[in-house]
């Protein structure tokens, strides 16, 4: 807006801040990997004969792979689950038919109940749909993302129409146009989906606690739950653990920002 | 309509043609629709009913009335902390927006940097909560937290403070940590809403030698309005549903200092059992926080967080 003033004072501020953000990262790495006793005092601002020994520890000690291959294989059925039920229902929603205005109604309704009000029921028809403890019992409630579905909608109202049109008279079907027309224009649509659907997998905490009953079912925030009551924080395994956790999350952030960011605005942005 | 005029098997054609297309629609629809009505709309009536039962595992539930509510309201001083807790919480929402919002206009100015300055700041969002809490449990350590350590160097304090472990200072440093994980996305959702101002108001302004105080207060605020009542709506939401920060960082305690309604729901759902009158807090929970989100709603205007949908 105003290039004239100094931009001295802003990069002051915000490197101050950046500095707040960045911190608790800089922290709980410098822990995971210091050599000496994590409890001397005063604590060393930077890593003391750093070695990842704690990496290793963390590895062996606690079932790391059977969590991670847990996290991984839910995460996989909600991002598949996702991409298929949100594509079909946002490309439903492009036209038109009777009853239209009241399943999106529906879809907004369903908006304004959050999970955590419905967690006790949601363990009662688990159990009688008998996924208690199972995989797919872990990943079902998150098969679809309304927010995700509007997201296609919204991709799919923005391919010009002459070009479905096109195929149609040329007398492709219906579900030829969708698969082979449609969907490789979506593909902003199928990035935000992804993205969105394996963070919010991964990051899911309070139903895989409700639901697991043994250690073999566990996913990786279960894990470092577990990890940390048991051994409360006296090992540097625990930030060890904390990072590995933490990583892939980071990196999928980091390699596609664009696509989060454009997911969780959406319903920001007006018009 | 031109259908009338046409022959009588071409109209049949039609006709067939759009009766395939409903089916096709519908089987689009379903497969979302079903997850929904199975985890969403069924448990909501669910827990209704479950609220007005005597519910024991393995045992047909007897009509209960308002008996759960009665005690919930009259004798459950948790149930009254808890609340009072999830009140408290919210003020997350107010002084994160401000501080993102300060943020937000600082890194839509033209400097140099500023894409890496709002990463970082977004950095902290995508976390996983539990990690969150077992970094900050870190920092608040009594022993050697950084936090401690860094009062102490500055010479602010001369004991260190049991941050999580008092009761005074428990829920406010749960606080800090979850503004510092959710800043980075209201200062996105703030940003959004500033580029989404047209220039030219600003141009005109600017022309008409409005001060910058002046453009801030007419035109930034104002059009910004359903951006800050969006954030405040997602605060809100926050405080209902922060269960990982808080069952990592303090389990609810120290006593029940830091208790919210949704830890509460759990602990008496899933530590004592009791479904029935879990699901009554539930109730209770779910309809304060349905009205607090139509009321951020209509102060915004009606269209925060509002998808636009065109038909």
């Amino acid at each position: 807006m105003n290039r004239r003033r100094s931009a001295f004072p802003v990069h002051l501020a915000l490197a101050a801040v950046s500095l707040v953000m960045l911190v608790p990262f800089y922290w709980v790495v410098k822990t995971s990997i210091t050599g000496e006793n994590i409890f001397a005092y005063p604590p060393s601002l930077l890593p003391v004969e750093p070695h990842l020994f704690y990496y290793v520890d963390a590895w062996y000690t606690i079932p790391f792979p059977r969590y991670l291959f847990n996290s991984v294989v839910v995460a996989a059925m909600v991002i598949l689950a996702n991409l298929v039920f949100n594509a079909a229902a946002g490309y439903a929603l492009t036209k038109s038919f009777p009853g239209k205005r009241w399943i999106i109604l529906l879809l907004l309704a369903c908006m304004m109940i959050p999970f955590h009000a419905t967690i006790i029921p949601a363990y009662l028809v688990t159990g009688r749909l008998g996924l208690l403890n199972t995989h797919l019992g872990l990943a079902l409630p998150a098969f679809s993302h309304i927010i995700c579905i509007f997201v296609f909608k919204a991709n799919f109202d923005a391919i010009p129409a002459s070009l479905v049109q096109a195929a149609r008279i040329d007398g492709v079907p219906e579900s030829r146009i969708l698969l082979k027309v449609i969907l490789p224009l979506a593909k902003p649509a199928v990035a935000t989906n992804l993205i969105l659907s394996f963070i919010w997998s991964w990051n899911d905490f309070l139903w895989p606690l409700i639901i697991t009953r043994d250690q073999a079912m566990q996913t990786l925030p279960l894990g470092l739950s577990a990890f940390l009551a048991q051994f409360e924080d006296a090992t540097g395994a625990l930030y060890a653990f904390c990072v590995m956790v933490l990583a892939p999350g980071l990196l999928v952030f980091l390699l596609a920002q664009k696509e989060f960011i454009r997911g969780l605005t959406s319903g920001a942005r007006k018009g | 309509m031109a259908g009338l005029a046409l022959p009588r098997p071409r109209r049949q054609l039609i006709a067939r043609r759009r009766h395939r297309e409903h089916v096709l629609i519908w089987t689009l629809l379903l497969p979302a629709l079903a997850i929904f009505l199975l985890f969403r709309i069924l448990p909501l009536i669910w827990n209704l009913w479950l609220s007005f039962q005597y519910w024991e595992p393995g045992k047909p539930s007897r009509f209960a009335g308002l008996e759960h509510y009665q005690e919930m309201v009259l004798f459950d001083d948790v149930f009254w902390e808890a609340l009072w807790n999830t009140f408290k919480y919210m003020a997350t929402a107010p002084l994160a927006i401000l501080l993102a919002l300060a943020l937000a206009l600082l890194v839509d100015r033209p400097i140099r940097g500023r894409n890496v300055y709002r990463t970082i700041i977004f950095l902290s969002y995508p976390l996983t909560v539990v990690a969150v809490g077992v970094i900050w449990r870190w920092l608040y350590d009594e022993k050697v937290g950084l936090i401690n350590f860094v009062l102490r160097e500055l010479g602010l304090i001369d004991e260190p403070i049991r941050f999580l472990e008092t009761y005074a200072t428990a829920l406010p440093s749960v606080i800090v940590a979850a503004i510092w994980q959710i800043v980075g996305f209201f200062m996105i959702i703030l940003l959004t809403g500033l580029q989404s101002i047209p220039p030219h108001l600003y141009e005109a302004a600017a022309v008409d030698g409005v001060p910058r105080s002046a453009q801030f207060f007419r035109i930034t605020l104002p059009l910004l309005r359903p951006s800050l009542f969006l954030c405040f709506v997602i605060g809100i939401i926050a405080s209902f549903t922060s269960f990982d920060l808080i069952y990592t960082m303090t389990g609810g305690g120290p006593g029940h200092a830091t208790e919210l309604l949704v830890t509460y729901v759990y602990k008496v759902a899933f530590g004592r059992t009791e479904f029935d009158y879990a699901a009554a807090v539930t109730m209770v929970m779910f309809s304060l926080f349905l009205g607090l989100a139509l009321l951020g709603n209509w102060l915004a205007g009606g269209d925060a967080g509002r998808i636009e949908v065109s038909e």
